[in-house]
């Protein structure tokens, strides 16, 4: 389909006036990361640091436990999602692809374990770790975020599951493959683009959740990156440079792992997609 | 690695009348026989650790619901039971029925604005060139990737009185009672702020799924639209809609509750004011709850608040579960 | 179902070996082991806030600490956000931390909880020339629940060329002087006056006291707002003539943007503010020398001869109830609060010490210097438990000024926040 060239000027033109629109707020906090504190507010907005200063990113780093504050973030947050996906996996196969008795009650389980209002439940499980004597530990944290991911990733999952055609299945099966092995060998693969597109949205949830980790692990040892980023942030006022320069490294993973599962995403969401 | 995505749907819409949907992809369950036991292992796991991490502070939070929990009580362990107090107190003020509706008609606007334009971005990703579309998309993962702290934050700023972008760019574009304009003043100023950020940080997430959605669909079947002598909107209507369907009652029902529950982006931007004008269900339990030290009242209202939200799903809930019995 | 909960999370014994646990706990020791004030092999956990210690403070104390009494000082830096529920929450833990240091206007909240320490023993040990009004909100019900540590007040901090340049000869003496000087900066300069923005509430807080305006009164045996008082609203009145000098947004409070860094900018004639708010200015601004633009005064009062009272801001220290090393922990704050300590806190923070007799630290740093006069007609928020949660977002108080501001009479903005300002009082 060949279109002139005001059929495509149009798209293109709107494309553009997007593109800026939602870059914008991001290019603003990776710019004022780099703007000495004089020029961050002022009467003229200064739309790019000329002179630029890594003094704000110098304060990121300087805080106490840094990379200690990154080992836990990464560990939690990986944890969280891959133990979600193993588990979902399961379920997503069981709901999609078998017939048993309960399978809409369950369904409906995941659906309302969805609403679940983490935020203002933060006391109830406040207490409960606390009165397993579990604080200032990674593990209650690690289990928590795979629980608040887990409903999304089953009922996202189980569409992909869904989608891969019996047939292969079958196929192998016939060629004498134990019914593991025709998962191993030939959905698993299909199945990947899926379950790196959910992985990115269970890695955003656990990788900015604050609440929980606030009241639970006191300890330094034991707390992970929002806290960090929430620490240029005090009573007297926001250090606004450097909260911009801690939100921009912050924010760095979720764009390595969506440029190196970009094209997985993209192809992975395809599958998943026609069916809700 | 490159994968070969599977298109069952397509493969055999192919051969049918153009412009029939084509059926859903777990069809052939029908043909699976008894699965016995296995089921409920596979499953076994995920709902062992919802009942234990989820139901379990689930129950601890409705108990709480029950008792006067301050700070008090908190620090030296007591238990004070207070009947129904807090939901009398909740119940009888007319302030939660005011922020109730107040939060359904925020999720409801907010929910239509996102569905709407992230559609048209998703079915414009769909009709831009390669490197145009890497472009955009590029942008729209951005957003969606910026940390909601650094998101308020920014947010916050380009909408303040003085120092502040947006005024700034309206009194240079000749809107001077613009220059020194007061976002936060009022109700609706404030709402205006937060809906804008909400939508854009959510729209990414809509339009990157709708334009996979719209891959899915085969090309022959727009071509044979074209040969019927459909127009742009008919060809949208009869071949894109059914397809993606499914896909925006899923997003929708997503949408709906992310929204309602949105916290942090609500609660940053004024937190709840001016004279708690902008309180949504979730601030105003946390204002209730953690501001006011009365976690029991807190509690109370979350509870309430999740009753209200199987409420507002119970339509697509039904809708779904309607469905799945029928495939099953 | 405890037994499951801890069952499940056993069982996920994948990350069990990450769980992150406490400090090891060996620990160097020469401590000499004679007489009673041996505690090796102890460690205890101090909580201040960030921005409180010097580094220098810290060492010595530390030093001190560790070699007089044995054990280990572990010092943790609390960051503000979330503060308030990270503290009740510790407080209610098995171990929670030893000393802990607790804004003046929470100590009340705290001290009914029961999560602290009574410490009247102490204070007749240690506490005998203490400041009478600095020790107020430490005390309650006539026992003693914290030490009080420091304490610091609002002074005017001004931009000597734009006083020059707008001919202003000599530094305002009452409150018409700072007004007259102000209209000056109007008229003469392109600076605004004051930076004021509408919700300053411990200024206002100041302006209250200077009133003998109260906040709250008592009501059988509840406390209940007293906002509509016509006292509130000549403090109001005055404060409206302060934001009236200036176009600061009249919903935002000094910390959005922080007013240091508008200051800091050059054109702005004064701001009411901590003395320690000038390093943010000097950060911010471009002048390399700006550091000489900023001068001092007290705040004026009405008179000549009585300064402008002040919301004396602070911190006290305490014990938690459930700490284990009760008197290790009273060892600390003995330390911590000799003369030698608190006198170089006073003066490395320029922040006023819990005693007369250390005042005289201060000489030298003009911020303090202007600061003192005020203090001594200094006073705070009422200092009843219930206060603990008025503060917070969103703060009643703030919202009666902005309404006030944008053109509601004091009775009908008093009216528009009074129930919620109950409902948060009838809290305890």
């Amino acid at each position: 389909m060949r279109r002139s060239f005001i059929g495509r000027f149009w798209p293109n033109a709107t494309a553009l006036v997007l593109f800026v629109i939602f870059l914008f707020p991001v290019y603003w906090m990776f710019a004022t990361s780099f703007k000495p504190t004089g020029d961050i507010i002022s009467e003229n907005p200064v739309w790019f640091p000329l002179d630029p200063t890594f003094e704000h990113y110098r304060t990121a780093f300087d805080a106490d436990n840094f990379w200690n504050f990154w080992k836990n973030s990464l560990t939690v947050t990986l944890l969280a999602v891959g133990i979600s996906l193993l588990i979902a996996l399961l379920a997503s196969f069981a709901i999609a692809r078998m017939r048993f008795r309960g399978r809409t009650g369950i369904i409906l389980v995941f659906m309302f374990a969805q609403m679940a209002p983490w935020e203002v439940m933060v006391i109830s499980v406040y207490m409960l770790v606390r009165d397993a004597d579990m604080l200032n530990s990674l593990v209650p944290l690690t289990l928590f975020y795979t629980v608040m991911v887990l409903p999304l990733t089953i009922l996202t999952l189980r569409t992909y599951v869904a989608a891969v055609p019996k047939d292969l299945e079958e196929a192998a099966m016939v060629d004498g493959a134990t019914r593991t092995q025709a998962f191993r060998k030939v959905i698993f693969p299909l199945l990947a683009p899926g379950l790196m597109a959910t992985s990115l949205f269970g890695f955003i949830t656990a990788w900015n959740e604050f609440p929980m980790v606030l009241v639970l692990n006191k300890e330094a040892e034991a707390q992970t990156l929002p806290l960090w980023l929430s620490q240029f942030q005090t009573q007297f006022g926001d250090d606004w440079g450097a909260t911009m320069a801690a939100a921009s490294l912050f924010a760095l993973p979720i764009l390595v792992l969506f440029l190196y599962l970009q094209r997985k995403v993209t192809a992975g969401l395809t599958a998943g997609a026609v069916k809700g | 690695m490159t994968v070969q995505i599977p298109r069952p749907a397509t493969e055999k819409a192919k051969g049918r009348a153009r412009t029939t949907p084509p059926p859903p992809p777990g069809r052939h369950r029908k043909a699976q026989g008894s699965a016995g036991a296995l089921p409920y292992l596979l499953l076994l796991p995920a709902l062992a650790i919802t009942a234990v991490l989820l139901g379990y502070p689930l129950v601890k939070n409705g108990i709480l619901s029950f008792q006067k929990l301050g700070m008090k009580e908190l620090i030296q362990h007591l238990t004070e039971w207070n009947g129904f107090d807090n939901y009398s107190d909740v119940l009888g003020g007319e302030d939660f029925w005011r922020v109730t509706l107040r939060t359904v008609v925020f999720t409801a606007v907010n929910v239509t604005l996102i569905m709407v334009l992230g559609t048209l971005v998703g079915l414009l990703l769909a009709r831009l060139g390669r490197k145009m579309r890497l472009t955009l998309m590029m942008a729209l993962v951005l957003a969606w990737a910026m940390p909601i702290i650094a998101a308020t934050t920014v947010y916050q700023w380009l909408f303040a009185e003085r120092y502040g972008v947006v005024n700034w760019i309206l009194d240079k574009l000749g809107w001077h009672s613009m220059a020194d304009y007061s976002w936060t003043s009022s109700q609706f100023s404030t709402f205006f702020v937060i809906t804008v950020m909400l939508v854009w940080t959510s729209i990414p997430f809509v339009a990157i799924n709708l334009y996979a959605a719209t891959t899915t669909i085969a090309k022959e079947l727009y071509e044979a639209a074209g040969l019927d002598g459909a127009g742009a909107w008919r060809t949208f209507t009869s071949v894109t809609l059914p397809f993606i369907k499914p896909f925006l009652l899923a997003t929708t029902f997503l949408e709906v509750i992310w929204i309602f529950k949105a916290f942090p982006h609500v609660y940053a931007i004024n937190g709840g004011g001016p004279d708690r004008l902008t309180e949504t269900l979730p601030v105003y339990a946390f204002v209730e709850g953690v501001g006011n030290q009365h976690y029991g009242m807190g509690a109370a209202i979350s509870v309430l608040t999740i009753l209200v939200l199987m409420g507002l799903t119970s339509y697509y809930i039904r809708m779904v579960m309607k469905q799945e019995r029928e495939d099953s | 179902m405890k037994r499951t909960a801890v069952a499940v999370l056993a069982a996920a014994g994948l990350v069990a070996s990450l769980a992150a646990c406490g400090s090891d706990d060996g620990g160097e020791d020469d401590g000499k082991g004679s007489g009673p004030g041996s505690f090796k092999g102890e460690t205890l956990t101090f909580w201040a806030m960030d921005g409180s210690t010097p580094d220098d403070w810290l060492k010595d104390v530390q030093a001190e600490f560790e070699k007089k009494t044995g054990a280990k000082l572990e010092y943790k830096v609390q960051q503000w956000n979330g503060i308030q529920q990270k503290l009740t929450t510790a407080l209610s833990e098995e171990s929670p931390p030893d000393v802990v240091e607790v804004g003046n206007t929470q100590t009340p909240a705290y001290a009914a909880t029961g999560g602290l320490a009574d410490l009247t023993e102490l204070k007749d040990e240690i506490g005998t020339e203490w400041t009478e009004s600095l020790n107020e909100s430490s005390i309650y019900e006539g026992k003693q629940y914290a030490v009080p540590w420091f304490f610091a007040n609002r002074v005017v901090m001004y931009n000597k060329s734009i006083f020059e340049e707008a001919g202003i000869t000599e530094l305002p003496k009452t409150r018409d002087d700072l007004f007259a000087a102000f209209e000056k900066i109007e008229k003469n300069t392109d600076a605004e006056p004051i930076y004021m923005p509408g919700q300053n509430w411990y200024f206002f807080d100041g302006l209250l006291i200077g009133q003998d305006a109260e906040l709250v009164k008592q009501d059988g045996d509840k406390w209940v707002s007293n906002l509509a008082d016509p006292k509130v609203g000549q403090a109001m009145d005055i404060y409206k003539q302060y934001a009236d000098f200036s176009t600061a947004p009249k919903d935002k409070d000094e910390a959005t943007p922080q007013q240091g860094e508008v200051f800091g900018k050059g054109k702005t004639g004064a701001i009411i503010g901590m003395g320690w708010e000038s390093g943010i200015a000097i950060e911010a601004s471009k002048d390399k020398n700006f550091e000489k633009e900023i001068g001092y005064f007290t705040i004026p009062g009405e008179t000549a001869d009585t300064p402008e009272s002040v919301f004396l801001g602070g911190s006290n220290l305490a014990i938690a109830a459930g700490s284990e090393k009760q008197e290790l922990a009273q060892e600390f704050l003995k330390i911590a609060l000799s003369d030698k300590h608190e006198g170089a806190l006073a003066a490395a923070n320029g922040v006023i010490p819990n005693k007369d007799s250390l005042l005289s630290k201060l000489e030298g740093n003009e911020a303090a210097e202007a600061a003192a006069p005020a203090a001594a007609v200094g006073g705070t928020t009422p200092l009843i438990p219930e206060w603990g949660a008025v503060e917070n977002t969103p703060n009643p108080i703030k919202s009666y000024m902005t309404a006030f501001l944008n053109g509601k009479s004091h009775e009908e903005a008093a009216e528009s926040v009074e129930g919620d300002l109950n409902e948060r009082l009838a809290q305890e």
